[in-house]
């Protein structure tokens, strides 16, 4: 196991973790409910621990991306309906980050939205075309560690620790109307879809063999998601208190992605603020640059073409159209118009639904030991692999009827 | 495993990624080919590969939609190009000998050389 | 009694359309607080002009949409918010604040009811 290599992969994850969903559900639940939904991102950072992990695990022991396997275990049916919700999924997910880049250029530099998407895809095209994978992953991963701003902000803002802590402990806050107690199950819905997202699992176990991991990368695949994933998830949750903090008090629930850049203006001034917008515009271009590979590798995978961004673009042709083409459906879907929030709400309750369909193949996999070997999952990733299967499956049931009852949250 | 072997066609072959000499996928057992008749031995001969093969496996809706968007083409590979099979077939030649790397041609004369690092 | 019922089903009708333009009175109220802390940070140097400039031309434009799909634009409501659309776009915080809790107030009384 090499050091360098280790700190620079939990890095690229801890910079990499957050998104535009994450951004705007985590700032939203600080502002409407306080410290009360910290253990939701808890549960869901646990939850993409255990099955990112094992996705690298299928990945190093299989030497197969999930997919690859996923339409072997599942047949040619059901894998083509998972294929087309995950593909329908990351595409939606895809637009929504491309609109929220675009936004955060805005707020960057000033130029127009449209102009901005435009830019941001040809800009993203042309960074996976010239870079080889691992030069693209550490990029967006290693830039988006200027989220850690949020962070300081929080220690610098002095906030009540006893709170936060108490926001650990699972809760449903006392006294909530029936109307509140929806909306806090929506929230608590949409916050495990935002951290659980399919693409997650996909470009992960896809980037481990990219990286040609085997079996002497099992332990940077564990420790990459805990740590990783674990530390990343400190951003989200300190956008959620900062928010519980700033904006509660003030009557603001953020509907737009930039008042969250505020939580580092509000203690640090200028600096803060650029660093906030610059953390925000890599994380979230990183996002939608895995979400779009990630549809690629899905489609590749299960057609068994060639696939992956360690050959050339015209060694895996296909694959190259593939991306390609997703990243122009996605600006598509934004230059008709929609609003960008409205997306990163689609993008919330399509994946919630389409979770039970990513997860469930995986799970197999992981506990298949034709596949696995001595590496099958043991009995603490089968319970916590079903335990959150589980989870996930209520929440995916709950997901439509919370949507349309509270509004999409504005209940 | 070798193809002489005892093998399971549905778990153990049938939906599963093909990898050529050069270490190239170049497509998935769509559907499986038999020589037989009724009171004879059932023997596997080759593997189908393309989206024709899907007819016996979706209803006919969806066989229509798959032939507008990728046509029907189906290549055969005999079973005697079968190396081994494990979690992917293993064939013992390049995939442009058995006239699976078509479509990835046709795509690569679209895809500009140059530019990556 | 039939002549109560005339302005009690008014008012039923009323309190239906204005249960369902809560979420937009929200929304509104949310964006006028969320300018004023823009407009005090603006006021202080803790924001850049770009960045300033940004989010104010997005909040008029997220006000515009809700005042839009008010059901009732005629209403207490839908005119705090109208009003609150004439404000320039450097308006003085404690003004914006004013707007965002009054509209607060209406939220809290439709809430209630």
């Amino acid at each position: 196991m090499n050091p360098l290599e280790l700190t620079l992969g939990i890095m690229t994850s801890v910079g990499g973790f957050v998104d535009i969903s994450e951004l705007v559900f985590a700032a939203r639940a600080g502002s409407t409910f306080a410290f009360a939904l910290i253990w939701v991102f808890v549960l869901g950072t646990i939850g993409i621990i255990v099955f990112g992990e094992m996705s690298g695990r299928v990945a190093a022991t299989a030497k197969q991306p999930v997919f690859n396997l996923m339409r072997h275990r599942l047949g040619l049916k059901l894998g083509l309906v998972t294929l087309a919700a995950s593909l329908i999924s990351n595409l939606i997910t895809c637009a929504a980050e491309i609109g929220g880049v675009s936004l955060v250029l805005n707020y960057l530099v000033g130029w127009p939205y449209m102009l901005n998407a435009v830019l941001m895809v040809i800009a993203m095209i042309a960074t996976i075309w010239v870079l080889p994978f691992k030069w693209i992953e550490r990029i967006y991963g290693l830039l988006g560690l200027f989220m850690i701003v949020f962070a300081a902000a929080l220690v610098a803002m002095h906030p009540p620790w006893g709170k936060i802590a108490g926001g650990l402990v699972p809760q449903i806050p006392p006294g909530l109307s029936t109307k509140e107690l929806l909306t806090f199950a929506y929230f608590a819905v949409a916050i495990l879809s935002a951290v659980l997202f399919p693409y997650e699992v996909y470009f992960y176990s896809s980037g481990g063999i990219e990286e040609e991991w085997g079996r002497k990368d099992l332990l940077t695949n564990r420790l990459t998601c805990i740590v990783g994933f674990g530390l990343g998830s400190l951003l989200a949750i300190s956008i959620l208190a900062n928010s519980a903090i700033q904006f509660g008090p003030a009557n603001v629930d953020p509907a737009i992605p930039g008042t969250a850049a505020l939580q580092a203006a509000i203690p640090f001034g200028k600096w803060g603020l650029i660093l906030a917008l610059l953390g925000m515009f890599f994380a979230v271009a990183g996002a939608a640059v895995e979400t779009c590979l990630s549809n690629a590798y899905c489609v590749s995978q299960f057609f068994g073409w060639a696939w992956g961004r360690h050959k050339k673009p015209w060694e895996a042709p296909r694959f190259t159209i593939a991306w390609i083409t997703m990243f122009v459906l996605a600006l598509a879907i934004i230059l008709t118009g929609v609003d960008p929030m409205q997306l990163v709400e689609f993008a919330v309750l399509f994946s919630i639904l389409v979770l039970p369909l990513t997860y469930l193949p995986l799970l197999l996999l992981a506990g298949d030991k034709s596949y696995m070997r001595e590496q099958v999952n043991g009995p603490i990733a089968k319970s916590l692999g079903w335990l959150f299967f589980a989870i996930i499956t209520v929440a995916a049931v709950a997901a439509l009827p919370l949507f349309f009852l509270t509004s999409g949250g504005q209940a | 495993m070798k193809p002489e072997g005892r093998i399971k066609l549905v778990s153990q072959l049938l939906d599963l990624p093909l990898l050529d000499s050069e270490g190239r996928f170049c497509g998935v057992v769509d559907d499986l080919e038999f020589t037989g008749a009724a009171g004879k031995p059932l023997l596997l001969k080759a593997l189908l590969v393309g989206p024709g093969a899907y007819k016996g496996r979706m209803p006919a809706w969806a066989m229509w939609l798959v032939r507008v968007l990728a046509g029907d083409r189906i290549t055969r590979v005999p079973l005697a190009r079968i190396t081994s099979i494990g979690s992917v077939v293993h064939l013992d030649c390049p995939a442009r000998e058995l006239g699976l790397d078509k479509s990835e041609r046709a795509a690569e004369r679209i895809i500009p050389h140059g530019g990556a690092l | 009694m039939k002549r109560l019922l005339l302005p009690v089903l008014l008012l039923a009708g009323c309190g239906g359309g204005a249960q369902q333009d809560l979420p937009s009175i929200g929304e509104a109220r949310s964006l006028a607080a969320e300018w004023a802390m823009i407009n005090d940070l603006a006021a202080r140097g803790r924001i850049n002009a770009t960045y300033a400039h940004a989010m104010r031309a997005q909040l008029r434009e997220q006000l515009k949409s809700a005042a839009a799909t008010l059901s009732q634009p005629d209403s207490r409501y839908g005119e705090e918010i109208q009003t609150l659309l004439t404000e320039p776009d450097e308006a003085p915080p404690e003004e914006l604040r004013t707007h965002s809790e009054k509209l607060k107030q209406i939220e809290d009384s439709l809430e209630s009811a």
